[in-house]
């Protein structure tokens, strides 16, 4: 018996750092959190918050700006992860294969993501503004040359995911070349010999073979593309401005960044606070959705 | 049905090893042709140049009457057994033996009827809806085999299907291949390193050593007329014995002071070869020598006995040389015993010293 309390005050003494960092970090806040969305608080000292029931989550509800950001966000993940998920699929497919300086492509596909994302913004703010304009003009081509990716509400969003992809495609490659690696060669012989070609291959065995990869990069570029700010902060500041159902909205203001801006730069903090609540909501669900859809879909050896 | 024809067949890697040497050989139709071999003699690398998993760096290989060099393996009408037998593991038995039919557009009806047909011919029909994670190793055998039928293929391939198995599965498999190969009249081409397989199963057997044949022939010709001191030593178990000698006029050979006339064919052979007075090597069985009495043979001390249920496996020294020899369990022979053994000088082997050739070829 005595041996067993010993145990168990070994468990909790371990236990108690990373227990009371994340009950404190974590939990409380989450809680206050959702007290403060229910309230006019912000954030000045000295004042004392009301009650307000449920008006912030219905002030949210009818906001265009947050409609409109919410719809930019979801077309941005859903593009962002696929587009991601291709590109370091295929790039993991490159780097598995039997070239000369594989090694040397897998790190330099790998090192855009070790660069920051204001850096990295700042970098293809540079290439969208300077570099693709300058290119067209060397070539005479007047398409590229007057391409102003950034100032054309519609394509702005297609210049974020370009350069997210090639910020974040490095990182997920390295996850399905892992996954990759482990593919038995012995299973893609076996399907040669019973007739399967490339896709077929692809398709059929290795698709399947690697479906525990799939979860783990669906579910870090669903929640990594949703959460997405620092690029766009460097990159377009939320900018250029469009217009949404008569009213004037920020074409590239993705949640994250709408929900900072209520909160801190317009001081709106528990309306800031309630529409980062209703953020954590749908990303749970989509995730836990999307990971148990991918569960299901893995193979067991 | 079809006959494999490989001549002077090379495979170099990259990197320079050069794992398979100037193979030459003719399997015909209906053949069980084992490839045996130590690790690293290229035997799974000659199965796989001939599965076309492995490109040919020079040489012909052809399956029927095609040259099949630059053939996929998809196209060459084969079917392979692979050692961990590689079932999808996401598929279940039936899905692992429906796949390549499927892949060929099998009507479905035509792939329900192959596969029951196959299934009972294995015996896992109840097996079907499994995945492969649930079947012991016997059962995933099974299948495997089972998914080579199906595609009723010219040639099988089958690289150390049993190595897997525990002892007493593998006797019973055994068994079952040499059978399924009598029901599918179909060419086998099976790689192994366990001489016991090869002997027991192979029609013709080619013993291979650092990617060079030593000696294609069927299991009783391997055994009593090894080609060369690698294939008498590597068949046979336990191993043969050797040492060395000196012929004497043609017709004796002579060991550490003990004469043995020699056989019309080892005479003969002498003779052709000019070895007449000759060093040669010497190498008898362990069956070959027999526990004589005190007038019969030389003195030696036993120094370890392995008792194997029926038979007795007795080492024993003569001047500083070992050797081996088998006797009946029922002669209870322990360790220290003093015997008198007697070679058989009908069973002797000769092999050319300088070259390890027999004397016979």
């Amino acid at each position: 018996m005595k041996k067993q309390k010993k145990d168990s005050l070994v468990f909790w003494l371990f236990l108690a750092p990373a227990l009371i960092s994340f009950v404190v970090v974590v939990i409380v806040p989450f809680f206050m959190g959702i007290y403060y969305s229910m309230t006019d608080w912000t954030a000045v000292a000295g004042i004392t918050p009301n009650w307000v029931g449920l008006d912030n989550y219905k002030d949210m509800f009818s906001s265009l700006e947050f409609r409109y950001s919410f719809i930019r966000t979801f077309i941005f993940t859903l593009i962002s992860v696929i587009s991601i998920n291709v590109v370091a699929l295929t790039f993991a497919f490159l780097v598995t294969r039997e070239i000369r300086f594989k090694n040397f492509y897998r790190a330099g596909f790998f090192i855009p993501n070790l660069i920051g994302g204001l850096v990295l913004g700042y970098i293809w703010q540079f290439i969208f503004k300077s570099v693709i304009p300058a290119i067209g003009g060397l070539l005479g081509i007047n398409f590229l040359k007057e391409l102003l990716l950034l100032s054309d509400p519609n394509l702005t969003l297609f210049g974020l995911i370009l350069a997210f992809t090639w910020q974040y495609a490095g990182y997920i490659m390295m996850i399905y070349v892992a996954a990759l690696l482990n593919v038995p060669q012995e299973l893609l012989e076996a399907s040669e010999i019973d007739g399967a070609n490339f896709w077929q291959k692809l398709w059929n065995i290795t698709v399947p073979m690697i479906a525990q990869a799939f979860t783990i990069t669906s579910f870090l570029t669903l929640i990594n593309s949703f959460k997405q700010y620092d690029i766009i902060v460097a990159l377009t500041n939320g900018g250029p401005t469009d217009l949404y159902q008569g009213t004037v909205v920020n074409s590239t203001e993705l949640l994250a960044m709408h929900i900072y801006n209520i909160a801190f730069k317009y001081n709106r903090m528990a309306e800031g606070q309630a529409r980062a609540i209703i953020f954590f909501l749908v990303l749970s669900v989509v995730s836990i959705g999307q990971v148990y859809y991918n569960k299901k879909k893995e193979v067991e050896m | 049905m079809a006959k494999v024809s490989i001549s002077n067949l090379n495979k170099k890697y990259p990197n320079g090893f050069h794992a398979v040497k100037d193979v030459t050989l003719d399997i015909s139709d209906k053949e069980f042709m084992i490839l045996v071999g130590p690790s690293g003699c290229g035997k799974t690398t000659t199965l796989r140049m001939i599965a076309g998993l492995e490109d040919i760096t020079s040489g012909e290989m052809r399956i029927g009457d095609m040259l099949v060099n630059e053939v996929s393996p998809k196209d060459r009408n084969i079917a392979m057994v692979f050692q961990n037998y590689a079932l999808y593991p996401h598929m279940s038995v039936y899905d692992n033996m429906a796949f390549g039919l499927k892949l060929k557009k099998t009507p479905k009806a035509e792939i329900d009827e192959r596969i029951n047909k196959a299934a009972r011919i294995l015996d896992i029909e109840s097996l079907l809806k499994r995945k492969p994670k649930q079947l012991s190793g016997g059962q995933r055998q099974r299948v495997a085999l089972g998914r080579a039928i199906v595609r009723k293929p010219e040639v099988f391939l089958m690289d150390e299907p049993l190595s897997n198995l525990d002892a007493k599965l593998r006797v019973q498999m055994r068994a079952e291949l040499i059978k399924l190969h009598n029901d599918l009249q179909t060419t086998f081409i099976y790689v192994t390193h366990d001489q016991t397989e090869a002997m027991t199963m192979g029609t013709r057997i080619c013993v291979m050593n650092s990617g060079v044949v030593q000696q294609v022939a069927d299991p009783r010709t391997i055994y009593n007329k090894p080609a060369n001191l690698f294939v008498a030593g590597f068949i046979g178990a336990p191993q043969m014995n050797f040492f060395p000698g000196k012929v004497i006029e043609g017709s004796m050979v002579e060991v550490e002071s003990q004469t043995f006339k020699l056989n019309d064919e080892l005479k003969e052979a002498v003779k052709a070869k000019s070895k007449a007075n000759a060093e040669v090597t010497v190498g008898i069985r362990p069956e070959d020598i027999r526990l004589g009495n005190e007038s019969e043979g030389i003195l030696a001390k036993v120094e370890v006995t392995e008792l194997l249920g029926s038979d007795l496996n007795v080492y024993f020294k003569i001047g500083q040389r070992n050797y081996i020899l088998k006797t009946e369990a029922s002669r209870g022979i322990k360790i220290g015993d003093d015997i008198y053994p007697v070679f058989n000088s009908d069973k002797i082997h000769l092999f050319d010293t300088e070259t390890e050739s027999s004397l016979l070829y």
